[in-house]
């Protein structure tokens, strides 16, 4: 067999050189970068933190041939507190998260992906948007914010829309987005009295992806479960949700023996695989050990009015 | 043990290179620019096993690429690590290669004006491959006859030698009847184990950088822990004199052994340069580092009896190693992996079987302790067990087992022989049970729960060097140049290099206490080696055990000649054996002064600048320094894990990190030793491995994403690790010091291990333990 070959993958698989040319933006304002993606659209990308898409570029996996810079879009990037809702710029760095005592009040789901997601270094490059427009399986962001029912709007030049944050995620880096879209806001409703909500992470080391998550929010009233959501990332081309396993624990008594013989049925709700990660049978068997204890964190923190 | 009072060694100083690190500013190889010069990419080989047939170079030559491709290398095979005699010296290697046999083999190398126009070029080349085979990524199958070879012939010094079964090297072993002695043994236990492929992750990707000169001579500097060697095999491959090669010392982000060869990198960087001529420098990307060099995967079979009493008679060790596609230190690795063995306990009885095997994978290269913490973590576990099977406690075994004081000591290999002299092994054990709490150790059955926990020993050594009374196998010897300023400063010139430990602060300190001079006052030169003498290498932690004897050398020997001329000013003393030198806590300098009349004194300065004014000439000496001994030091590591049965993942609560350095230069340099050991060692024992895809590429495609090692927050905390030092002195080290970097490695995986053991009472025969692992033995046995 014969055969002739340009370099090897990881003579072009690399973090470090950037061989190639692309048009670059600084755009200002939304209505700007809004007229770049419609004019540019599937040929731009979008670049925030860079954290992905940099290293990405690097790696050759994509190669846009216009970069739309929206660091400097300064109307992109708050944490606002609208009464029933939070509102989050898709800008936002997860450092501003870290630090804000709303995030940490509100939503401890979404503040328990904060603390570890990457390290401080990434925490202040990395953005709230960036996280969900990577569409990566392992997104720390994701499954907190599907189970605190965030809204994500999209705008173009065509108007704006909104989706959930499970309806957002269409595969291993795909979403719902059209080519002129921007991820502009992410709206989180604050929950109702005596919801505890929980993030945990399981991965190699204090720094690194996810091998499996999972984030629940749950109700408890009369010591009978009023109100469950559940989502696993990691396990599945997109982070999940678990919706048979939620109705299964409807009603039913908040007992330990109970959660963990009903949250079994969470391996039937996930498709994880081997990689170099983890395993799927790891990940099938985890799943239902952090699911559990992330209703219990959830419980005793709705106990505890957080 | 000897109490002697000291003025530096064992007190905290700062790292002279300290802040010049913090502040970004010290220079590594990657941060030099010359006007002019070109960077250099590398076209690695896309199959794992393969041939090349033609290569089409003019596309990048259009483009105004330097193109080198094995056409214009030296064809020659050579070994990239000259520290083994020549006669044991096995060669593969070549420059560039048309034969690939890993995928990230060099087959070619572009250099342009900048990385971007280099890459661009380096994707222009086309090569043309035949013969693709399957690459054969198991030792064993490498093994079988139906294999093909990866190599068919190779050199053994400057001997041409077929490769038989792709075994690129073996050594065996016997003393003793191990077959009789086991017969007659109370307890017999007879395991297997295989070690994990680990990544060094230093923090430097390999560099190199060389400049051409219009006299025809060459200047490098790159990654590497030898300077000297660096220049001898890069005369040797491309037959340049020596006297033409300058190989200059700069500060390397460290290495765990991965540059004590000469990095491949460096002799494509000549080739371009020599073809160029004009500097070209070459930096890896961590993508490339991760594929040029990995740790030797050891695939282990252990048999090890003893009798009721608590005496071991006998054992035997398989040693199959998984070398990947090259040789780089296999064959003195099968001497020192036997070495750790016979070392760590009194068998008797020994039988040893080594071979080193070809596959189609990373190259292997030395990593921090050199096969130790793999047939330490080995040995532990079958020590532990049989401890366990006789009833005695484990620490009680050990002592009653361990090779001491007194007894013949080769960690190095059986060419490295020298008689122990200083054991703070029964100390490290006694300590190290009372902080651990050992008494609350339980067994695994009493274990209930969830969150499970256990404590569990290891120990291990590691040697001071390689050198001893007689020429070996392995070259060690150094050199030092000290001489005396006409201030009275120090300037010290040593070719030997620090990978970032602090080994030269020691020698710093340990100049400084002989003369009496403030370390501050004595300037460590960067250096290169047309200005030093030979030194071998900085590996074996052999830095400031032989470094150090070398600077004690030196330092006597310019005692005397400052002796010499004190003697011309001093009242009194009509000779030189009278006269002392020290430092004098009031004017903070060195001082000479007459015995028994401390008064009549003149200080180190004062003597320097009359000998410079007075026309006496320079106070200067010379060493070149074998180290007479390669003496052991000690580590023992008591931890306490808990294991997550649910999710396998082990956590440490507490460590005990006990080391016998003989004197502690450096009490801080010494502990950061301890806890980055630790950490590798948690590291190896739970985390890394570089497993394969069948078509001969890692799993993690060179990504750190998929290599993770062990972080500062995945440490115990740190009021629960403490570490401690044996009181003990070493008689033929500086000052009583004896090495530790690799010995704070070795001995973890094997605590850790047993601490795993004694939680949830299953022994694991392969690296890393991972939760995956865990979990899957647990829910086996759990029978859920």
């Amino acid at each position: 067999m014969t055969e002739i070959v340009k370099p090897s993958r990881h003579n072009l698989f690399n973090t470090h050189i950037l061989p190639v040319s692309f048009e670059y933006f600084a755009p200002k304002t939304i209505n700007e970068v809004l007229d770049l993606l419609s004019r540019y659209s599937s040929n731009a990308k979008v670049l925030a933190g860079g954290t992905d898409l940099l290293v990405k570029m690097k790696m050759r996996l994509v190669e846009p041939k216009y970069i739309i810079n929206i660091k400097e879009v300064e109307e992109l990037s708050y944490i606002r507190d609208e009464g029933e809702v939070v509102k989050i710029g898709a800008l936002t760095r997860w450092r501003q998260l870290e630090k804000s005592e709303l995030i940490k009040k509100s939503f401890p789901a979404l503040y328990d992906a904060v603390k570890v997601m990457g390290g401080t270094q990434i925490r202040n490059m990395a953005t709230v948007g960036g996280n969900l427009c990577n569409a990566s399986p392992a997104a720390d962001s994701a499954p907190p914010l599907m189970v605190l029912n965030a809204k994500l709007v999209l705008a173009s030049k065509r108007g704006e829309r909104e989706v959930t944050t499970t309806q957002f995620f269409k595969g291993p880096g795909k979403t719902v987005m059209e080519p002129d879209e921007l991820l502009k806001e992410v709206i989180i409703p604050k929950p109702e009295e005596g919801v505890g909500s929980a993030f945990i992470k399981v991965a190699r080391t204090a720094t690194d992806l996810a091998k499996i998550s999972a984030a629940t929010a749950l109700k408890v009233e009369d010591n009978k479960i009023a109100m469950v959501r559940i989502a696993i990332g990691s396990a599945a081309p997109t982070p999940v949700r678990t919706p048979k396993t939620e109705e299964a624990l409807l009603g039913q008594p908040f007992k330990p023996s109970i959660i963990r013989e009903k949250v079994r049925t969470v391996v039937n709700e996930i498709s994880p695989i081997d990689d170099v990660r983890s395993t799927a049978f790891y990940r099938r068997e985890v799943s239902k050990v952090i699911v559990e204890d992330a209703l219990i964190i959830s419980f005793n923190r709705a106990s505890r009015g957080g | 043990m000897k109490e002697m009072e000291h003025f530096f060694i064992g007190k905290r100083t700062i790292r002279k290179d300290s802040i010049p690190k913090l502040t970004g500013m010290l220079k590594f190889s990657s941060d030099y620019y010359v006007p002019g010069m070109l960077t250099g990419r590398i076209y690695k080989s896309p199959y794992a096993f393969a041939d090349v047939r033609r290569i089409d170079t003019s596309e990048a030559e259009r483009m105004g690429a330097v193109v080198i491709t094995p056409d214009d290398t030296p064809s020659k095979l050579f070994n990239p690590r000259l520290v083994s005699v020549l006669e044991v010296t096995y060669k593969d290697y070549q420059v560039l290669t048309k034969h690939p046999r890993y995928l990230g083999d060099a087959i070619a190398a572009v250099a342009a004006p900048d990385e971007g126009k280099a890459q661009r070029a380096l994707e222009a080349l086309r090569v043309e491959f035949e013969n693709i085979r399957k690459p054969i990524l198991d030792p064993f199958e490498a093994m079988s006859p139906n294999s093909p070879l990866i190599h068919e012939n190779i050199l053994k010094g400057d001997e041409r030698i077929n490769v038989k079964n792709n075994v690129g090297c073996t050594l065996e072993y016997s003393e003793g009847d191990v077959d009789k002695a086991l017969e007659n043994a109370d307890i017999v236990v007879e395991r297997r184990f295989k070690t994990n492929r680990r990544y060094h992750m230093q923090l430097e990707p390999k560099t190199s950088l060389c400049i051409p000169h219009a006299d025809g001579s060459i200047t490098i500097y790159s990654t590497t822990q030898t300077i000297h060697n660096t220049r001898i095999l890069i005369g040797q491959v491309f037959d340049i004199p020596l006297s033409k090669i300058n190989v200059v010392k700069v500060p390397i982000g460290g290495a765990f052994g991965s540059s004590i060869q000469v990095n491949p990198v460096v002799p494509i960087t000549v080739a371009l340069c020599l073809k160029a001529r004009k500097p070209v420098k070459i930096s890896l990307t961590r993508e490339e580092d991760i594929y040029d060099h990995v740790a030797y995967q050891m695939h282990f079979r252990i048999r090890g009896g003893a009798v009721k009493a608590g005496k071991l008679v006998a054992g035997e060790l398989e040693n199959v190693m998984d070398i990947g596609a090259h040789q780089i230190q296999a064959y003195p690795l099968l001497g020192t992996a036997l070495g750790w063995f016979v070392s760590l306990y009194k068998w008797r009885n020994i039988r040893y079987f080594g071979k080193a095997v070809y596959t189609n994978k990373v190259p292997t290269c030395a990593f921090r302790g050199y096969g130790a913490p793999q047939v330490s973590w080995a040995v532990e576990t079958v020590i532990d067990e049989l401890a366990e099977g006789l009833g005695i406690d484990p620490v009680d075994f050990r002592l009653m087992n361990y090779v001491g004081k007194g007894d013949v000591f080769w960690g190095q290999g059986p060419t490295v022989k020298s008689v122990i002299r200083s054991d703070g092994v029964p100390e490290l054990l006694e300590r190290g049970k009372e902080l651990i709490g050992w008494d609350r150790r339980r067994p695994p059955s009493e274990k209930r729960g969830r969150y499970r926990r256990g404590i569990g020993v290891g120990r291990s050594f590691h040697t001071s060097g390689a050198g001893g009374p007689i020429s070996g196998e392995a070259i060690d010897y150094t050199g030092a140049i000290l001489k005396v300023n006409e201030d009275g400063t120090i300037d010290y010139i040593t070719a030997l290099q620090d990978h970032g430990g602090g080994t030269l602060d020691a020698h710093a300190k340990i100049i400084a206490e002989e003369l009496g001079i403030p370390p501050d006052l004595i300037n460590i030169v960067w250096s290169d080696t047309q200005t030093t003498l030979y030194d071998v290498c900085t590996h074996a932690s052999r830095g400031t055990y032989v470094g150090g004897g070398a600077a004690v050398q030196a330092a006597k020997q310019l005692k005397e000649k400052i002796f010499n001329y004190a003697i011309r000013v001093l009242e009194k003393a009509v000779s030189p054996d009278v006269l002392r030198i020290g430092y004098d806590k009031e004017l903070k300098q060195a001082v000479v002064y007459v015995l028994d009349n401390p008064n009549i004194k003149i200080t180190l300065k004062d003597l320097a600048t009359l000998a410079w004014q007075r026309n006496w000439g320079s106070i200067a000496t010379t060493v070149t320094y074998r180290a007479k001994a390669a003496p052991p030091s000690f580590t023992v590591y008591f931890v306490e894990v808990e294991v997550d049965t649910y999710t396998g993942k082990v956590r440490p609560v507490k460590v005990i990190g006990g080391a016998d350095v003989g004197t502690v230069i450096n009490p801080d340099f010494a502990a950061g030793q301890l806890h980055g050991g630790f950490a590798q060692g948690w590291g190896m024992t739970v985390l890394e491995d570089t497993p394969y895809l069948g078509n001969g590429e890692l799993m993690n495609r060179g990504f750190i994403t998929d290599y993770k090692i062990i972080t500062a927050q995945d440490m115990p905390k740190l009021n629960d690790f403490q570490v401690i030092f044996a009181h003990t002195y070493e008689p033929t080290g500086p000052h009583g010091a004896k090495g530790l970097g690799e010995a704070a490695l070795n001995s973890v995986a094997g605590a850790v291990a047993n601490a795993i053991y004694n939680a949830v009472g299953i022994r694991f025969y392969e690296l890393p333990i991972s939760p995956e692992k865990v979990l899957e033995v647990l829910k086996k046995k759990g029978g859920e």
